[in-house]
């Protein structure tokens, strides 16, 4: 079972007290000061893929959309089970919308023969939850969103679990090949360690710019989107708790109403 | 010997082969000293003489995946019993960076270990967020931070739980208006300062170890300095004795540099404290490196303090569990902690202040404190807030 | 006309609130444009659920078909696909809930329409929606800016605005099934609950957590009952499991689990660095500690200074009147 995975390195701002700064252009970060890591769902999905090859053999390629400092993140996930790569880089892809990210990372795969992509669920830098979803849509594959669990049951065909809200399992079967977007905490991501990376290293990562990926300058980046982030800004919240005034009955009051009205009860 | 050579390297790979002189596993007269001084055979089924005699038998992969090898906080109790001079616990770290090489660690190890690659420290805290601590010292207007190629007497590095954790960061601070009072040239590194590798080296993560040595000593060449000053233990024993003589200039602990500066009078203990105190070894300043003596004496030169010592101190004394990558690996044991039964000896003996000279110790010591629930007689303290108390 | 379509989300037998809050966005969009809100709802048999969209919208587009019963992306987007091709509406708004992050990407490459997710802000300038996300977790928001288009398409964060009142009374109109023959290579099969006692609070979507605060085992209930309402799981601090009032795989911490749920509400816990670092990915938290100084509250969205064992059950009160 030859399996694709979508992967992209994202900057870690999953500390609360991790700032991010905008840049001067008012459409990017100041990146100096983030670490750059796997983006979270990726990382599982790569876990999964590397468990299904382990179980029913096959291949495994990485697609990554990302700049060369993204190997890292290739690495890793090669270091893990993966066996090879292709990282589409071009200084036109910027700004693109998740609409059009999904269609230069189809490029990739094009040229690919695979039973079965799995990209992660949400990403947490743009946090669209996009673009596996409109993957699939241009290859004309089957898809699920937010999958939780995966078994290959019989000749090309999947039985999954998507996740819902409350913790409800909805299963499905799907043919292969299908895109299943995959949910954190569908299994335990194991640990790369520094040597196996180091060892990947070998490995080949193929580029490819946009001459390579055959789409003109109009269709990718900004000229290419439909809906872009045009200026980012700093929202509006309290640095610290709010603190709750007024006895037992009235704290828990107020506290109720705020649950509710943020859909938590 | 206790086994014949010959039969062991006909049925041993190249590869455990290599294990068993790394270790010098032959050298074992299977005399059960270490097991017997284990500390955490209380509360665990580590057998580290068996291990010892396991290697030369079974497969090292297989006895990598008993969870035994992950009870172990590498205190060097048995090291220090052991009449061959081995150091049998390395064996248990050798085995965890099998697991290691396969991704089998667990979620906490596998997350401390990652967050130490991408930020330098074990915390998943951002590197930017390192020098955050060094914002409102009493009496202290900056901190100084060194200059590369500029010269200075000490150069400090401070542990990655001193920086982020808010309950370890006073001890940074204390530093500060230690080094500031006693007129010390000091400076420290700042951002670009990172994880030693003392726990990922017990985490048996070998490769990222030798990143870290790699990047700590081309970053220590860039400064030039007379000393290198560390807070915790681990740091200390790390930079001291791991990384080849690397460093080339001389690694001390914070409580060897205050011992000297009251020693020659830089430094005046002058405010009092009252009550008894007893000092708790860690054992990466005791057992490891035979430091026992200067955090007695500051905390003799305290005034008021009564010193007392634990029936179990120096060389025997009792570990407090939070070494050899024990942050991040719960064990499954209910047993009383360690940590626990040390409290109740010093709440014996009287102490009203157990004082530690660690930042793990701390954590551990202070914990295992509410635990018993003790918090209303006897408090636990570092020799660096005891000294901030009286400045 | 400006249109502004809204996808109707039921499932197992029940309309879901969001549906509500999006006809309700959806009216405050067309008061703007002077369109109209039309609700697209497909099921089987719920004919009910069509009536309660109509008292939010000015019509109710209900295609009544058995392939419809139970939620499936591959059959929701051609049929959706070809409503609106035929109705075109201006504005099409689906929730960013499990439903729409299957189907809403999957239309708008269908669509070849200006597409946006997780909105929590919109306007309309004249014909052209503006809206807002955000990114980075929350920690920036980001404008958004559209193409011309005769259609939009976005989905819209499950509470950006509370359900309003049912001021309309729409028109039902059945429609044809647009959708001829099987959903493409995709089955829906069953539902699956959580298995009841396997919990694994790393993927618990809300938490009540409990420290040494809450003094001892016998006070458990107490808080099981509070997590009850909340429809939460119980974990705790190291403190609470080495206590044994909770099994060791609900610490959260260090050397515990780290978990990401939307509510971690902290009862009686101090917040010591151990602790917190281990709920960093949580959404909001709350902190009931009787100790101000608590570190607790510097990581807490909301907090309530007070002795827990007052506030916890009046909370357990409270919540079951809202609910
Ligand atoms: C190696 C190591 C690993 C550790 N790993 C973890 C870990 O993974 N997870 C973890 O949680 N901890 C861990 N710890 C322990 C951690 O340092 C803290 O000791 C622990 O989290 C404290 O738990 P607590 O907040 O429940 O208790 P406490 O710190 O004792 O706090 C109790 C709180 O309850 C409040 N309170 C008391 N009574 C009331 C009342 N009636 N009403 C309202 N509030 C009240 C008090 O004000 C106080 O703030 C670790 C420690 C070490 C040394
Ligand atoms: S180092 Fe300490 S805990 Fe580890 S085996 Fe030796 S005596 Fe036991
Ligand atoms: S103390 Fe040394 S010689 Fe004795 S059993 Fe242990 S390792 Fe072997």
């Amino acid at each position: 079972m030859n399996i694709v995975v979508l992967v992209k390195q994202v900057p870690d701002t999953s500390d609360p007290e991790t700032e991010v700064i905008i840049d001067s252009t008012g459409r990017g970060i100041d990146e100096s000061k983030l670490s750059f890591v796997i983006n979270d769902a990726d990382n599982y999905a790569v876990e999964e893929a590397v468990r299904l090859k382990e179980k029913h053999g096959g291949e495994i390629t990485l697609v990554c959309l990302g700049r060369e400092s993204a190997n890292q993140v290739i690495r890793m996930a090669l270091a893990k089970g993966a066996d090879s790569a292709i990282r589409l880089d071009d200084e036109k892809f910027s700004y693109s919308d998740p609409i059009t990210t999904a269609k230069i990372l189809k490029t990739a795969l094009d040229g690919l023969d695979y039973d079965l992509v799995l990209t992660g669920c949400m990403a947490s830098d743009d946090g669209y939850t996009a673009i596996g979803v409109a993957l699939a849509k241009m290859l004309g594959l089957p898809h699920a969103a937010m999958v939780k669990s995966v078994e290959v049951i019989g000749d090309n065909k999947m039985k999954i679990g998507r996740e819902l809200e409350g913790g409800l399992m909805e299963m499905n079967e799907v043919d292969m090949p299908c895109l299943l977007t995959i949910q954190t905490g569908i299994n335990e991501p194991r640990y790369a360690s520094f040597k196996g990376i180091r060892e990947a290293s070998r490995k080949e990562i193929k580029v490819m710019d946009l001459a390579a990926t055959g789409l003109s300058e109009e269709e990718v980046g900004e000229a290419g989107s439909k809906a872009v982030m045009a200026q980012y800004s700093v929202p509006e919240v309290g640095e610290l708790a709010e603190i709750l005034e007024g006895d037992a009955s009235e704290t828990s009051a107020k506290l109720a109403e705020i649950l509710k009205e943020k859909g938590l009860v | 010997m206790y086994v014949e050579t010959q039969k062991l390297e006909q049925k041993m790979t190249p590869e455990e082969v290599s294990f068993v002189e790394k270790y010098d596993l032959l050298g074992c007269i299977q005399c059960g000293k270490c097991t017997g001084g284990c500390p955490v055979t209380t509360r665990s089924d580590l057998n580290i003489r068996r291990f010892v005699y396991d290697c030369l038998q079974d497969h090292l992969e297989e006895l990598s995946k008993k969870p035994e090898i992950w009870d172990c906080t590498t205190c060097n109790t048995c090291a220090i019993r052991c009449p061959k001079g081995l150091d049998p616990f390395e064996v248990l770290l050798g085995l965890r960076s099998f697991e290691v090489e396969e991704g089998n660690v667990q979620p906490t190890v596998r997350d401390a270990l990652e967050s130490i690659f991408n930020n330098g420290n074990p915390w998943g805290k951002p590197r930017a967020k390192r020098c955050d601590w060094m914002q409102d010292i009493e009496g202290v207007e900056k901190v100084k931070i060194a200059n590369p190629g500029e010269k200075v007497d000490v150069l400090v590095h401070i542990c990655c739980t001193a920086c982020y954790d808010p309950r370890i960061i006073p001890l940074a601070k204390n530093l500060v208006r230690v080094l500031e009072k006693a007129g010390v040239d000091y400076g420290f590194i700042g951002e670009a300062e990172s994880d030693c590798g003392s726990e990922v080296r017990r985490l048996g993560e070998e490769g990222l170890f030798e990143m870290l040595v790699e990047d700590n000593t081309e970053l220590f060449g860039s400064y030039d300095f007379d000393r290198l000053v560390c807070i915790s233990p681990h740091c200390y024993n790390t930079f001291k004795n791991e990384y080849s003589d690397l460093i080339t200039k001389p690694v001390m602990h914070y409580s060897q540099l205050v011992a000297e500066l009251i020693e020659d009078k830089k430094l005046v203990p002058s405010g009092e404290l009252e009550g008894k105190v007893v000092y708790h070894d860690p054992c990466y300043l005791g057992k490891k490196n035979n430091v026992f003596d200067e955090p007695r004496y500051i905390l003799g030169q305290i005034p008021g303090l009564e010193l007392l010592e634990f029936r179990r101190s120096r060389e025997r004394s009792l570990c407090c569990e939070g070494g050899g990558g024990k942050m991040w690996v719960e064990s499954e044991s209910k047993q009383e902690r360690l940590a626990e039964v040390r409290m109740s000896d010093a709440k014996q003996m009287g102490a009203n202040i157990v004082a530690v000279a660690c930042p793990f110790c701390l954590l551990t010591l202070e914990d295992a404190m509410k635990v018993k629930g003790f918090e209303e007689e006897m408090r636990v303290a570092d020799i660096l807030e005891l000294l901030g108390e009286i400045l | 006309m400006h249109d502004i379509f809204v996808l109707a989300e039921h499932r197992q037998g029940e309309l879901r609130e969001v549906t509500l809050e999006m006809m309700t966005l959806a009216g405050q969009l067309a008061e703007q444009s002077g369109g109209k809100v039309t609700a697209v709802l497909l099921g089987s048999g719920v004919d009910e659920f069509a009536q309660k969209c109509a008292q939010y919208a000015d019509r109710v587009l209900y295609v009544d078909d058995p392939i419809f019963e139970n939620f499936n992306a591959m059959a929701y987007v051609p049929a959706l696909a070809q409503l609106i091709e035929e109705q075109k509406p201006h504005l099409v708004l689906i929730a960013h809930t499990t439903q729409g992050v299957d189907v809403a990407p999957a239309l708008a490459v269908e669509l070849d329409a200006p597409f946006t997710t997780e909105i929590i802000e919109m306007s309309l300038e004249g014909e052209k929606p503006a809206a807002t996300r955000q990114y980075y977790g929350g920690k920036i928001n980001g404008r958004i800016e559209f193409k011309d288009s005769d259609v939009y398409l976005v989905t819209v964060r499950e509470a950006a605005v509370p359900a309003g009142e049912a001021t309309k009374s729409g028109e039902v109109q059945k429609v044809e099934n647009p959708l001829k023959g099987e959903a493409g290579g995709r089955r829906f099969l069953e539902y699956v609950e959580a298995a009841v006692g396997e919990v694994d609070i790393t993927q618990s979507e809300k938490l009540v957590s409990v420290g040494r605060g809450i003094k001892e085992e016998k006070n458990v209930p107490l808080m099981e009952e509070l997590a009850k309402v909340l429809g939460a799981d119980l974990s705790g601090s190291r403190a609470a499991v080495d206590a044994g009032w909770l099994p060791t795989d609900r610490q959260v911490g260090i050397s515990g689990k780290t978990v990401k749920p939307k509510l971690y509400l902290a009862v009686g816990i101090s917040g010591a660095f151990q602790h917190v670092t281990g709920i960093k990915g949580a959404d909001v938290v709350v902190a009931i500690n009787k100790d101000p100084n608590a570190p607790i509250f510097q990581y807490a969205d909301y907090g309530i200074v007070d002795d827990l064992f007052k506030v916890v059950p009046a909370l357990t009160e409270k919540l079951k009147e809202v609910k």
